[in-house]
């Protein structure tokens, strides 16, 4: 017979039983716990360290595959470690969720076990007596009064400490691109301001001789050719040079010419055009840089287009496709506002491939892109402003084109080029300039809307137009120069020629004026200072002993020009 | 011997790693560029088809039906077994089957955003998940966190060994609670993100994947978990604040006792939440004037504290604003455009992209500032009503003669009654009247 005495006994040591067994589960499910985590651990350091090292290797490799397109060992290899890669990422992958999945179950395990096992060890509640129940009471109180004002205090110093954060206002924001005037006293794209080629600043050296060093300030060699030419803001200068393996962007700091920096621009997406040939004459970096003050930006006739930051950085490059251009593409960029303007004209008109491209400069990312109904060209677009609204000015066959450069949406267009367009458009006197190589110059209102042909063109000339060079104009007076040497002047109210001077020698350069004089650099390096007259009149002749094919930029007291190897800067040595 | 500390330790330490394991990330597509392979659609992701509305109607079924459960084992069937069982399937449903979503605590969001947003459509179920609970609480107290919250459930399965939080520190950390749940509001309302959501610390367990962060602190909270049981209810919770609120006024509240307390000071440790308040003795005399003229100072206090909070709460709408999307982007862009910062983001990239006007994007930025303003004076007014409220009742002598579930903080999870010698009486007598019904079926 049982007694009530045995069966608390056999209940307890039930108990006792149920509890090892619940203790040992736990344990069990501890260890288990614990070697799962290890191994998840170390899957998870292999995928933290291991990988991107190897994944570092594999970059390396795509970027040498550039260099050697041709290497069907390196392409082997590449192809090997990106299959490894892949494959034991997702190895890893579904360790680490089976793992975390076991990992999960064994730690419910041990929790139920723990938890079994203190059910099974359950005490009993042991009532305290409190001695002094008031002054717990009161001192409770008390102590919820003092750590809410404490948890005030913290809060108060939050407060105190994100109100103190810099203010950012946008009220004061509006203007945060480059005003007028900044883009005035800086020479920020081929030309210039506006691509006019006025120099801003009178106070430009009139002599120097490269040979004896007058007044050349500095010489620094260019580590690539390129036809292109310098930009300046504030005290850099920059530069593009390249030949077929390479494309450069070289920064000069323009108080010591020293080559501050130098930056490839590379592309794996223009692998394939590392055979491209380019037609001599243009070059493999004919595109003059254009920049806003904070980063530079750059094109090569790869398609290659790129942005640094001043101290060389590259912050972005794209790959926009290798234009198909007879002559090689030589367009400068032009800068409006966050947007790199780019003139992609290209292949025939009916090919359907020309367009104007819209980058933002801080992203590289495409904001808008219009569809051109023109063949290649080799003209820079310019951005003016009439009448407080800004107008792109474009020029290709057969068209004058105006764009909203902040949407691409056409304004207007004028028919009056033909083939093989190069000069570049300018805006001088209420009138748009263009020139349909060796046959016309044409002035053009520029206002109205779609196809203004009829309407629109003021006058025509056809003396002398020139083929390469972009003409100059005061606003009253416009100066065409042939590449062969001839230099004429128009008037620019009614197109009247009012003289005509031949200067014997050949330009590639085109001409810039300072104040009244105008400045004419041959592609002997000679430069030829005429006054802005009723006749051409010479006042100095400078050599620089170095052939030159890019136009001159000019800044406060100074002149930068690109000789075939050198940069110069010409100014008062003191 | 098995010491719980190490245990523990162990624990906290694999279910850290745990969550590393989780965040591991998935590998980028490969590059196919020149040998013009076509990626395989990404319809799928796209073309995700609604889930279907029966679903949601069975989820609000569920709901009710859990909700009636809870209420009916904690208050009629008293039985913290069954408790249990309910929290452990709606766990299951709502955390690791419906993945935590919808639920209440998110809901106030959407219904904080429909109010504000005429444009955004907030769904039957999403009002429902927010009222009934609400509506049941208002009846029976929270049986909501004590059976069908997954948030609680998850928390509740691992209390170990809790330790008991002073309830003056308590009341002070419950301000976290009513911070969380104004500023939950205010974001939502401005749209500018549904924080709870966003910060939700135990998503990522029910989804089994997460970022590595949230999985992290969701792992601490958990080991937290062990020694303060439901933190997260308790100190941060923002539905939670409005369930005490409720609560304090529901028709039938939890009892410890069945009966009368004889106040034999057995449950008095026994609730892990220090949900139990204890008979109070007759406050002293002395310093009486002094309490009253301090109550009396306090009182004054409580305008002067809501408008500084409110001054607080606006002066930091900069701060606030950065939450919205709009405003960052406006700032990132700001200080791009200042050439403060030279590298861009996707989201900046994509905004330049679109060639809208940057003074549109200030434009609008600047709004939203003006919302956070007046929402912060809102919000600050609101935080200093609570901090006020909680520097006075301290100061206000309230008398209690039993021991008691305090109905604002009781998660009704039904652990006390067992401490009861009165509900052992009831559960022997029951059992007696089951055993006599058996007989009288023989
Ligand atoms: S029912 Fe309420 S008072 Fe009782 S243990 Fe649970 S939370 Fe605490």
């Amino acid at each position: 017979m049982t007694t009530k005495y045995d069966n608390q006994n056999s209940d307890k040591s039930m108990k006792a039983s149920w509890y090892e067994a619940a203790k040992g589960g736990a344990v069990v499910a501890g260890v288990f716990s614990v070697i799962i985590l290890g191994l998840l651990v170390l899957n998870y350091l292999q995928k933290e360290l291991l990988d991107p090292v190897r994944a570092e290797r594999l970059e390396n490799l795509k970027v040498t595959l550039i260099e050697q397109p041709k290497n069907e060992q390196l392409i082997n290899t590449i192809r090997e470690l990106d299959l490894q890669l892949r494959k034991d990422k997702i190895r890893r992958l579904q360790f680490s969720q089976k793992g975390g999945l076991l990992l999960l179950g064994a730690v419910g395990v041990f929790l139920i076990g723990i938890k079994s096992a203190k059910a099974f060890k359950a005490k009993l509640p042991h009532p305290t007596a409190v001695t002094d129940q008031q002054a717990r009471q009161i001192r409770q109180a008390i102590l919820a009064r003092w750590v809410t004002v404490a948890s005030l205090a913290v809060l108060v110093l939050a407060v105190l400490f994100f109100i103190n954060t810099p203010p950012i206002d946008f009220a004061g924001a509006v203007s945060s691109y480059l005003s007028d005037e900044e883009i005035a006293k800086n020479w920020a794209s081929f030309r210039g301001p506006q691509g006019s080629g006025i120099s801003a600043y009178t106070n430009i050296p009139t002599k120097w001789d490269g040979k004896s060093g007058e007044s050349i300030i500095w010489k620094t060699a260019v580590p690539l050719p390129g036809h292109n030419s310098p930009v300046v803001w504030g005290d850099r200068v920059f530069l593009t040079g390249a030949n077929k393996q390479k494309r450069q962007v070289y920064c000069f700091d323009a108080i010591s010419g020293k080559l501050l920096w130098q930056a490839d621009m590379i592309n794996p997406a223009s692998a394939a055009d590392k055979t491209l040939d380019m037609y001599e004459d243009t070059g493999y970096a004919a595109s003059t840089v254009a920049t806003d003050g904070r980063r530079v930006c750059a094109i090569f006739p790869t398609g290659d287009v790129g942005c640094f930051d001043f101290e060389g950085k590259k912050l972005w490059s794209r790959n926009l496709g290798t234009p198909d251009s007879m002559y090689g593409y030589a367009s400068s960029l032009a800068m409006y506002q966050n947007l790199l303007l780019i003139q992609y004209d290209q292949a025939t008109a009916d090919d359907n491939k020309s367009k104007m491209i819209a980058l933002d400069t801080f992203s590289g990312a495409t904001v808008w892109e219009t569809k051109r109904p023109v063949p290649g060209s080799w003209t820079s677009p310019i951005v003016i402003k009439i009448g407080g609204q800004s107008q792109l000015i474009t020029c290709a066959e057969p068209w004058v084109i105006a764009y909203n450069p902040s949407n691409g949406v056409e304004l207007w267009r004028v028919e009056c080029l033909g083939t093989d367009v190069a000069p570049s458009p300018i805006y001088a006197g209420g009138l748009i300039f263009g020139i349909h190589s060796y046959n016309s110059l044409v002035a053009i209102k520029p206002t109205g809307q779609g196809d203004v042909t009829k309407t629109h063109i003021a006058w025509k000339a056809a003396d002398n137009i020139p083929d390469i060079c972009s003409p100059v104009s005061n606003g009253k007076l416009i100066f065409l120069l042939e590449s062969y040497g001839k230099l004429t002047c128009y008037n620019v109210s009614d197109g009247t020629k009012l003289w005509e001077e031949d200067l014997k020698t050949s330009f590639t350069s085109s001409p810039s004026l300072v104040g009244d004089r105008l400045y004419l650099l041959s592609e002997k390096g000679i430069m030829s200072i005429a006054k802005v007259g009723s006749e051409y009149t010479e006042v100095a002749k400078s050599s620089l002993g170095e052939k030159c094919y890019a136009s001159p930029a000019f800044s406060d007291g100074r002149i930068y020009i690109r000789g075939v190897e050198n940069l110069y800067c010409i100014g008062d040595k003191n | 011997m098995l010491r719980f500390g190490h245990i523990s330790i162990c624990i906290f330490i694999s279910i850290v790693l745990c969550g590393v394991v989780f965040g591991a990330e998935r590998f980028p597509p490969p590059d196919f560029d020149e040998s013009g392979h076509e990626l395989p659609s990404t319809d799928y992701i796209t073309n995700i088809t609604p889930r279907h509305t029966i679903y949601n109607y069975l989820d609000v079924a569920v709901l009710v039906a859990a909700l009636s459960l809870s209420s009916w084992f904690v208050l009629k069937k008293r039985s913290r077994r069954s408790v249990f069982i309910l929290m452990v399937f709606s766990l299951v449903y709502f955390g690791f089957w419906r993945k935590g979503c919808i639920c209440p605590i998110g809901a106030i969001q959407n219904f904080s955003l429909s109010i504000f947003d005429h444009n955004y459509a907030l769904s039957v179920t999403a009002i429902l998940f927010l009222i009934l609970p609400l509506i049941f609480t208002l009846f029976f107290g929270r049986t909501f966190c004590a059976g069908v919250c997954p948030l609680g459930a998850i928390q509740d399965l691992v209390v170990l060994r809790p330790i008991k939080v002073p309830s003056w520190l308590e009341s002070s950390l419950r301000l976290f609670a009513y911070i969380y749940l104004a500023a939950a509001i205010l974001f939502a309302a401005t749209g500018s993100a549904f924080i709870i959501c966003r910060y939700d610390l135990f998503i990522s367990f029910f989804r089994l994947s997460g970022h590595l962060n949230m999985l992290i602190l969701g792992c601490c909270f958990l080991v937290i978990g062990m020694f303060v049981a439901r933190p997260y209810c308790r100190f941060i919770c923002p539905y939670g604040v409005i369930l005490r609120q409720l609560s304090r006024l529901s028709k039938w509240k939890v009892t410890i006792t069945p009966d009368d307390c004889i106040k034999c000071k057995l449950c008095e440790d026994s609730c892990p939440f220090g949900a139990i308040t204890k008979p109070t003795v007759e406050w002293p005399q002395i310093g009486y004037t002094k309490s009253r003229k301090l109550l009396a100072l306090l009182i004054l206090l409580l305008p002067v504290l809501i408008f500084l909070g409110g001054f607080g709460g606006s002066s930091l709408n900069r701060s606030w604003s950065r939450m919205h999307a709009t405003v960052r982007l406006a700032e990132r862009i700001y200080l791009e455009n200042q050439g403060l910062l030279s590298e861009t983001t996707d989201a900046s990239s994509a905004f330049r992209a679109t060639g809208e006007p940057i003074e549109d994007l200030y434009d609008q930025a600047s709004v939203i500032r003006k919302q956070f303003k007046f929402g912060g004076w809102l919000l600050g007014s609101f935080i200093g009503l609570v901090a006020g409220l909680k520097l006075i009742i301290p100061s206000i002598r309230r008398q209690r003669t039993d021991f008691q579930a305090d109905s604002a903080s009781c998660l009704a999870c039904g652990r006390c009654f067992k401490y009861c010698p009165k509900e052992q009486v009831r559960l022997k007598s029951l059992s007696e009247k089951q055993e006599i019904a058996d007989d009288d079926k023989i």
